[in-house]
């Protein structure tokens, strides 16, 4: 789940300044979710939008993620006059669904959320950051316990010597990530996975910012078998 | 062969001690100190600004040793340099005769006094030590060959006294297979846990050198219990210390580090000195130890 908090409201105002008409867009996924841009938090920011005398034109929490384009396009045309009337939109999502929104519409898109990170929601109150969406998955090797995310220096041979108590030396509050693999490691018998040496991490694997058009990859996958078949080009 | 490793290598119980460069260019003081420590240890580490904060740079000062006909220990952490720096350097002090490397990880940037920096811990501990095996074998970590392959004595830290001590000494013996020749210990005051730990890595056969930092008062035991990973003073030596007064407290905590030396010395192939400031008290302690002569690097 992408974990967002919403912005200051001071700060959205200052956005859209200049704006007067506004449209609203939630996200009924991952904001909803959390509770930052579902229903009743895109209601409640149209309530204070009007009360601080902007004229809001109408809102909408997307049914799938707000970053989905298919179904954000099919959804902003179902409301056009609304969105027409509105000379900015407020999006309550993460950084992607507000892009997606951008991407859809000529007049200017705002956020009203910042987005924080890829977590595991243990509870509607409690998450933790899981993925830093590094490209090359070690999960694997390290008993599904991510070192590149949860790690401070993201080392991948081990602890380093600041943990105090299985503690990290960065947050003695935070557990320390490779005692943490350890732990699970040998609970799993699986402590000779943990003696294995991890070259050092390709960076190149860490595609940021990240494009893929599968159009073009089963071209490319095409054009390599026919070169293999028929010799070389 | 570094006179280190020679000394290592002949069964020679050796000494080193650790010096940590200025904030500025004024080396005249830490010069000084080298040179009260030269008759006395097998070698000195210069630090790679410790704790995360910015300081003169090791390998200039390596070089300075050197030069002085003193031999030195290069510390390189991967906080501050990608794996392209760190091989860099690591040719640099190769052509500048430095051939002691201490291969750490580095604390993390937000301990020091530029918590803003990015950290780069691009290598770890591990990876640099296989980087200097590689090195040495004559290409990269890029598999490039060398024009010129260096030679170097890698070492490496580890902490006896650890919570939980089982994934220490796993990452230790990764060290050995990345290369690892000899190991410098964070400061021990509790010799039946030394001697458990020992036993425990036996199996490494890799020389050890146990870590001494000297007591200076019960405050900065206490404080090094609260604030240094690994590090724990057991309450009969806070209370010892704490028992004698100001002026008394040098002799006293040469007289509790010569002891914990001497307890330890049979366990282990060298001790590691680290005596933030108080080096002018090393020879004494290594004579009350029991190890007054025989060191030296002139």
């Amino acid at each position: 789940m992408i974990i967002t908090e919403q912005k200051g409201f001071d700060e959205i105002l200052g956005s859209l300044e200049g704006c007067e008409r506004v449209f609203l867009v939630g996200c009924g996924v991952c904001a909803a979710t959390w509770g930052t841009g579902g229903e009743k938090e895109t209601r409640e920011m149209a309530a204070r939008l009007a009360d601080a005398g902007k004229d809001c034109t109408g809102w909408v929490v997307t049914e799938d993620a707000t970053c989905d384009a298919r179904t954000t396009r099919r959804l902003l045309r179902r409301n056009r006059d609304p969105v027409g009337l509105a000379d900015g939109l407020l999006v309550l999502a993460c950084g992607a669904g507000v892009q997606t929104v951008a991407s859809l519409v000529d007049v200017p898109v705002y956020p009203a959320l910042n987005t924080l990170f890829l977590a595991r929601l243990q509870n509607l109150r409690v998450c933790d950051e899981r993925c830093r969406l590094c490209g090359s998955c070690i999960l694997a090797e390290t008993a599904a316990i991510c070192p590149v995310t949860l790690c401070p220096k993201g080392l991948m041979n081990g602890p380093c010597g600041g943990y105090e108590d299985g503690h990290c030396e960065v947050d003695r509050e935070r557990d320390c990530a490779w005692v943490a693999i350890y732990e699970r490691m040998e609970a799993l018998g699986q402590r000779e996975r943990f003696m294995v040496i991890h070259e050092p991490k390709d960076w190149r694997e860490d595609r940021h910012p990240g494009f893929i058009n599968k159009r073009d990859e089963k071209e490319a996958g095409d054009r390599k078998q026919e070169a293999g078949a028929g010799g070389r080009r | 062969m570094s006179g280190l490793a020679e000394s290592i290598a002949v069964g020679k119980f050796v000494v080193t001690a650790e010096l940590g460069p200025p904030k500025g260019t004024d080396v005249a003081p830490l010069l000084e100190m080298a040179e009260l420590l030269r008759d006395h240890v097998d070698a000195i580490n210069v630090t790679d600004q410790q704790s995360s904060v910015m300081m003169l740079g090791s390998l200039a000062v390596c070089h300075l040793l050197h030069r002085r006909g003193i031999e030195p220990v290069f510390q390189v952490t991967c906080r501050d340099r990608n794996r392209i720096a760190l091989q860099s350097d690591l040719l640099s002090a190769a052509v500048l005769h430095i051939e002691n490397v201490l291969c750490l990880t580095g604390d993390h940037v937000t301990l020091g006094d530029h918590p803003q920096a990015k950290p780069v811990f691009d290598l770890d501990s591990v990876t640099l030590l296989q980087a200097v095996k590689r090195l040495q074998e004559g290409h990269d970590l890029a598999g490039k060959p060398l024009q010129g392959v260096p030679t170097f004595f890698p070492g490496a830290v580890v902490s006896p006294a650890a919570n939980p001590l089982g994934p220490q000494i796993a990452k230790m013996e990764k060290k050995v297979a990345a290369g690892a020749k000899f190991f410098q210990t964070q400061a021990v005051y509790d010799p039946p846990q030394f001697e458990a730990f020992v036993r425990q890595v036996e199996y490494l056969n890799v020389p050890i050198l146990v870590g001494i930092i000297p007591l200076k008062s019960a405050g900065m035991a206490r404080f090094m219990n609260r604030n240094v990973a690994g590090v724990n003073v057991p309450e009969r030596l806070i209370e010892e210390i704490g028992a004698s007064g100001r002026p008394d407290r040098p002799a006293k905590a040469v007289e509790i580090a010569a002891r914990l030396i001497r307890e330890m010395r049979g366990m282990c192939q060298g001790v590691h000195f680290m005596t933030l400031g108080w080096e002018r008290y090393v020879p004494q302690l290594l004579e009350e130890a029991g190890l007054g002569q025989g060191a030296g690097s002139g």
